[in-house]
């Protein structure tokens, strides 16, 4: 899918963003150079691996503040065993895993969850804008614009596994299933099946939504 | 990524192609609506310095917040923890007001309490290894210990 007007010049740049900084196969020879000291090789997988940590946390519908302390969480903890990870071509596993059991943790520990009706999320698809959504919304990005944005709000009203999944599988560049796995908990062989349960369900919603 | 099958071969069907557009599309609203905050990726960038060889790391054995059943009517039970590395163990409690924490076997040592890769707060211990902080951590903390002969890190956590 090719669309110039979301690719402009505040975007060119973003390093995960498809075709990335981080190629997956790389990822085990970025950890061991920067267990040896490089830091561009930290560099390269703190912006290749954010997004999906991102995702999780997201997913699993954190307030910002604790969303932000499990984010820093997770990355502390991944620059503390940097030298003693075991599988380092499987980093994003560790990281999605970690980032997991650090927002059930989050969750369990508050005694009023607010799981649902969080105002925050769909504001901040409508009239938050920060000031780079604002720059898309130029005048030949509307339309594109405004399309991101009914999808994006379309899948905070979907159920909790398939908003999970989806939320977590469009993170950049694309995890691979084992990562998702490690994400969610929940088995390889069930996320290509869900996903393509959850995707057409998304289109429906947004054929409703169209058609209403 | 070979061990999914998202993005069309030729002669996926037309529904395929389909799903892979608009997962692209969802992606796209990702990375524009719901982006890794920037001052979040500078604290990951500089995390680096957390990376520490010299260190052991004191694992994280009990959390009462997952390990414990929760006590009825007690409704902020403070939060138990309990890290250990080799033979060293540390006993940590997380109340509002700050940490209680206990080094065994008891023996003198140094602690710190780390807030991130520039903080770096002195406690107060006993010469058996008794610690307390009357400032609560605010966010993801870890203990630094320096025993007579070595330095012992405890795994980050959020309090």
């Amino acid at each position: 899918m090719r669309c110039g007007t979301l690719h402009s010049a505040a975007y060119d740049d973003m390093p995960y963003t498809r075709g990335g900084a981080v190629d997956r196969t790389e990822v085990g020879a970025l950890v061991r150079s920067a267990v040896d000291g490089d830091a561009a090789a930290w560099k390269a997988l703190v912006e290749g691996m954010s997004p999906l940590v991102w995702s999780v946390v997201r997913a699993h519908r954190l307030s910002d503040a604790d969303g932000h302390e499990v984010y820093q969480t997770v990355w502390f903890r991944f620059a503390q065993h940097l030298g003693r990870i075991r599988e380092p071509d499987k980093a994003g596993s560790w990281l999605a895993s970690t980032a997991r059991h650090e927002c059930l943790k989050v969750l369990r520990s508050l005694t009023r969850l607010t799981l649902t009706d969080d105002p925050r999320v769909l504001d901040r698809a409508s009239d938050d804008r920060t000031p780079e959504e604002s720059l898309i919304d130029s005048e030949e990005a509307a339309d594109r614009a405004e399309r991101l944005r009914r999808l994006w709000q379309e899948l905070d009203g979907m159920g909790e596994r398939c908003r999970q999944l989806l939320r977590v599988l469009v993170a950049s560049p694309p995890p691979s299933y084992g990562e998702i796995s490690a994400a969610l908990g929940i088995a390889v062989g069930s996320i290509g099946p869900l996903r393509q349960r959850c995707l057409r369900r998304l289109r429906a919603r947004m054929d409703a939504r169209g058609a209403a | 990524m070979n061990d999914d099958h998202r993005f069309p071969e030729p002669g996926a069907t037309d529904q395929e192609l389909t799903d892979s557009l608009l997962e692209e599309e969802l992606r796209q609203a990702a990375a524009v609506l719901d982006p890794v905050p920037d001052d979040l990726l500078q604290l990951a960038l500089d995390a680096y310095a957390l990376h520490d060889l010299d260190a052991r790391i004191a694992e994280l054995t009990f959390d009462s917040l997952v390990d414990a059943l929760p006590v009825r009517g007690v409704p902020d039970a403070p939060r138990m923890l309990t890290f250990s590395a080799g033979e060293v163990t540390v006993d940590v409690e997380v109340t509002e007001d700050g940490l209680i924490g206990q080094v065994l076997p008891p023996q003198s040592a140094r602690i710190e309490v780390l807030g991130g890769p520039q903080t770096a707060r002195p406690v107060t211990a006993d010469t058996l290894g008794r610690f307390t902080s009357d400032t609560p951590p605010a966010g993801p903390f870890a203990l630094r210990l320096r025993t007579g002969a070595e330095v012992i890190v405890t795994e980050w956590l959020r309090a």
